[in-house]
């Protein structure tokens, strides 16, 4: 029984080190592809290494760049967008992202008043200090309720501690659903039109470059409605944007 | 008030308990939706009801758009029921939906946001039949079969022009008069303009006068809009149509007045008053009433647009201007265009600069600011922000251009350069993003030869940060292990309040047992003082007083108290000591002996010492 769990064990783990060096070979053939200037095959590798999972920030910006050589605007500032998802502290990432979207001449999603406040903050971050506030008001909660006689200390700290909750809780919320949220995505195909309902003869609401940011606000079949820069609102085919977040 | 909170604070932990265990609870909301009729005829309504089941505050379908079918929103109701003390609630959408053309539709899948959650309606189907052989305008008991729609009122359809461009903004008049004796009881879907190829703006409220034709008084509704071609060619606009729903007499219920001349109410203040509606029987009837269609030749628009025409037609005037003068590379300036006129506004877009280069250009925003009813004519304001790459001297001219139906050619507006002094940059075109942020590549070869300039719009190299480390999209609250991690401050803050209520529980023990202690010490000192017993209990019942007093005063066990313990518990003097060994001594002595073995009886003055001893013991 104890041999059979064993070669279970070492079985499992001598696959996982398989796939990891195929990845790792995928990456660094794919860097070969680039420094010889094969773009669009660089890319793909970098592709064939992230849907074999290895997805972190260096990937995606390594395969932004290879977008951004290959000429491909749109899915060049998808990735770096990815990147800057996984790590918004990426200087290399925003600053390709930048070049990119001059380039493209992509729209951005205007941004709402409170992003000043809490872009600077990952959802990470705030789930962390959402738990810990959370458990600074429960464990003040049950000292106020066992404390022998009044403790107004006790009371001013829980009652700051659920309005800092709700401050968090209500900025992660903005954040997740706001411009930079989950319903983030990128127009990746060229001549993209909005347009005022789901059909190709529709009118036409904006024409959106590769590259330009949009909120997706539902779907229906092949559409999906979203909110576009300049504070419009339209329909485009959902093969032509891509979500940020994977 | 110690108890009630342990309590509290109880429940609190059963409800924290159970929250993770059962995040819903409520049923699942669902959808269905359903047309009146599967068949109509062109022109027919019927009507289109969405009805969402369990769900709170459920939106519906933002747009719906069919082909040759229009959607007009009839209302929502919600309906409450209550079974076996579970309510569940439901609303009702309905919509009015009319065919514009025969054939068969299908509406697609509708969503419905249900409180996050995205529901689906069923696709349905209507056939839509031609209107020939049309035998009532509804199938409702009203009909206007038998009412002749000229004596109940008209409807005219004024178009200001016979010659439009395609996308040009051309403002409508409809004018429904209604016979005052014919009162309106509603309008019915309200005014329709059938017709292909142009699109209709909103229509506003009607307004309404009287007015007398040809002898007749008529209650006028005059409503304004607006309709664009969307395409060339000869278009034919409307009919305009309306069915409203009048009162009018009813048939075969003929007023007496009205009845054989001749009789005594034959008379025309008589006809006049028993023709009343007011008075006379009457029956809420749907009368339809159409315009006669107008025609309208429409032009293209002349090929080559410039490049920024984005297909605004109309006329219009531009107005810029841009804040702060002064500014530094990089900061933000607001530019301010204002596009008056009168035109098809949704086509307006934000003037452009003229040259962007050196400028990085962000999203505009804008408003708008009617002068009309129908949205035809007024004022767009866009606010632009730029920011310059390099020192400027001065706004390049914003442009815009449109299509001017009077003039019948392209007129590109151009406003003056604003002068502005931008300064801090270097006089090179090149990106800040990139310049000022590109870190020497780490995987730059140290013996490659030096690299050729590279292009100021280049991006940063490839990066040799090969991090095995596999990064998630789902933020910390979407993983499992967060929430598994929150099962340890869970577990303390549960054993906190375990603890505390066993602290409260032992306290309430403590406090009994002092209680027990002090009402015996109470008791003893009182036989002592009715000085009623013998000596043996007398000397017993003062040395466990002294023991209960000691055990009180120090937190002992009253039996483990000696006379030592109790002569240092109370700092006594020598004689108090000698006196206080001298009573545990005798004591004991008449206990274990029986008082046979020694002097078994206390005069009345070493009761009264024995007493003041005891009662003098104070800590």
């Amino acid at each position: 029984m104890k041999f059979r769990t064993l070669t279970c064990a070492l079985l499992a783990l001598a696959a996982v080190s398989a796939l990891h060096a195929e990845t790792a070979d995928n990456v660094a053939q794919a860097n070969q592809e680039y420094q010889a200037e094969h773009f669009p095959e660089a890319a793909a590798l970098y592709q064939k290494a992230i849907d074999a999972g290895t997805r972190n920030a260096a990937v995606f910006y390594d395969l932004g760049n290879a977008w951004f050589r290959a000429g491909d605007a749109g899915q060049a500032i998808l990735n770096y967008e990815r990147a800057l998802a996984l790590r918004p502290q990426h200087p290399e990432a925003r600053a390709n992202l930048h070049v990119a979207r001059d380039k493209a001449r992509a729209l951005e999603l205007r941004p709402q008043w409170w992003d000043e406040f809490i872009a600077r903050i990952t959802p990470n971050q705030f789930s962390i200090a959402a738990a810990s506030v959370f458990w600074v008001l429960a464990f003040a909660v049950a000292a106020w309720l066992f404390a022998p006689r009044r403790a107004p200390l006790l009371l001013a700290l829980a009652l700051l501690s659920a309005l800092v909750l709700g401050s968090l809780v209500a900025g992660l919320y903005a954040l997740e659903t706001g411009n930079n949220g989950r319903d983030l995505a990128i127009v990746i195909a060229a001549k993209t039109e909005a347009r005022v309902a789901t059909a190709d003869s529709a009118g036409s609401v904006l024409v959106l470059p590769p590259g330009s940011e949009i909120r997706i606000l539902s779907t229906r079949g092949d559409w999906i409605y979203a909110a576009l820069p300049n504070d419009l609102r339209g329909w485009l085919p959902a093969l032509s944007a891509q979500r940020v977040r994977l | 008030m110690t108890w009630s909170r342990a309590h509290i604070a109880l429940c609190c932990l059963a409800l924290l308990a159970s929250a993770g265990s059962h995040p819903l609870l409520a049923a699942e909301p669902n959808v269905t939706a359903v047309l009146s009729n599967s068949e109509t005829d062109v022109g027919q309504t019927v009507e289109l009801q969405i009805q969402v089941n369990g769900a709170s505050d459920p939106k519906p379908p933002s747009q719906i758009s069919v082909d040759g079918l229009e959607f007009q929103t009839a209302g929502t109701s919600r309906q409450f029921q209550m079974h076996n003390f579970d309510v569940s609630s439901s609303i009702t959408f309905s919509y009015m939906v009319t065919p514009t053309r025969a054939g068969h539709f299908t509406i697609p899948p509708l969503a419905i946001d249900a409180g996050g959650k995205t529901l689906r309606t069923p696709e349905l189907t209507l056939n839509a039949r031609d209107r020939s052989g049309r035998s009532s305008n509804t199938g409702r008991s009203q009909t206007n079969a038998n009412v002749d729609p000229s004596q109940i009122g008209f409807i005219e359809m004024i178009l200001p022009k016979s010659i439009a461009y395609v996308g040009e903004m051309i403002p409508v008049q409809i004018r429904v008069g209604i016979n005052m004796r014919a009162p309106v009881e509603s309008f019915g879907t309200g005014i329709q303009i059938s017709g292909q190829g142009f699109t209709t703006q909103k229509m506003t409220q009607p307004r309404q006068t009287t007015e007398t034709i040809n002898g007749r008084s008529y209650t006028m509704f005059i409503v304004n809009t607006a309709i664009s071609p969307a395409r060339s060619g000869k278009l034919e606009i409307g009919p305009a149509e309306i069915t409203p729903v009048v009162r009018v007499p009813r048939r075969g219920a003929q007023n007496p007045a009205r009845q054989g001349a001749g009789g005594p109410f034959d008379d025309p203040f008589f006809n006049q008053f028993f023709n009343d509606p007011a008075f006379a029987p009457s029956v809420a009837k749907e009368v339809n009433m159409k315009s006669s269609p107008a025609t309208l030749e429409v032009k293209p628009l002349p090929p080559k647009p410039p490049a920024d025409f984005s297909g605004a037609v109309g006329n219009f005037t531009l107005k810029t201007e841009a804040n702060p003068k002064k500014a530094d590379v990089g900061d933000p300036i607001t530019i301010n265009a204002t596009l008056t006129g009168r035109g098809n506004f949704d086509r307006v877009n934000a003037p452009a600069l003229e040259n962007d280069n050196g400028w990085h250009k962000y999203p505009p925003s804008d408003t708008f600011k009617q002068d009309d009813d129908v949205g035809i004519s007024g004022a767009k304001s866009f606010e632009t922000v730029v920011s310059a790459n390099e020192n400027k001297k001065e706004l390049p001219p914003l442009v815009f251009s449109y299509f001017d139906p009077t003039k019948e050619s392209y007129v590109t507006l151009k406003s003056d350069p604003i002068p502005l002094s931008i300064t801090g940059g270097n006089t090179s075109s090149a990106s800040p993003s990139a310049s000022a942020l590109a870190p020497a590549p780490s995987n730059a070869p140290s013996v490659a030869p030096a690299p050729a300039p590279k292009p100021v719009d280049d991006i940063l190299p490839q990066l040799d940060d090969r991090t095995a480390v596999v990064q998630t999209f789902h933020p910390l609250y979407q993983q499992r292990t967060f929430w598994l991690a929150q099962l340890l401050p869970f577990f303390a803050l549960a054993g906190f309040i375990i603890w505390k209520l066993q602290s409260a529980r032992g306290n309430n023990r403590e406090l009994k047992r002092i209680a027990r202690l002090q009402q015996e010490t109470s008791e003893l000192q009182r036989k002592l003082r009715r000085n009623d017993n013998s000596a043996q209990e007398y000397l017993a019942d003062a040395a466990r007083a002294v023991q209960l007093k000691t055990a009180l005063a120090k937190n002992l066990n009253a039996n483990s108290v000696d006379a030592d313990t109790a002569a240092s518990a109370f700092h006594l003097d020598d004689a108090a000591q000698a006196r206080l060994r001298r009573l545990f001594d005798r004591s004991a002595e008449l206990r274990y002996s029986g008082g046979r073995n020694g002097d078994d009886t206390l005069s009345a003055e070493q009761r009264r010492e024995i007493l003041d001893l005891v009662e003098n013991l104070r800590a």
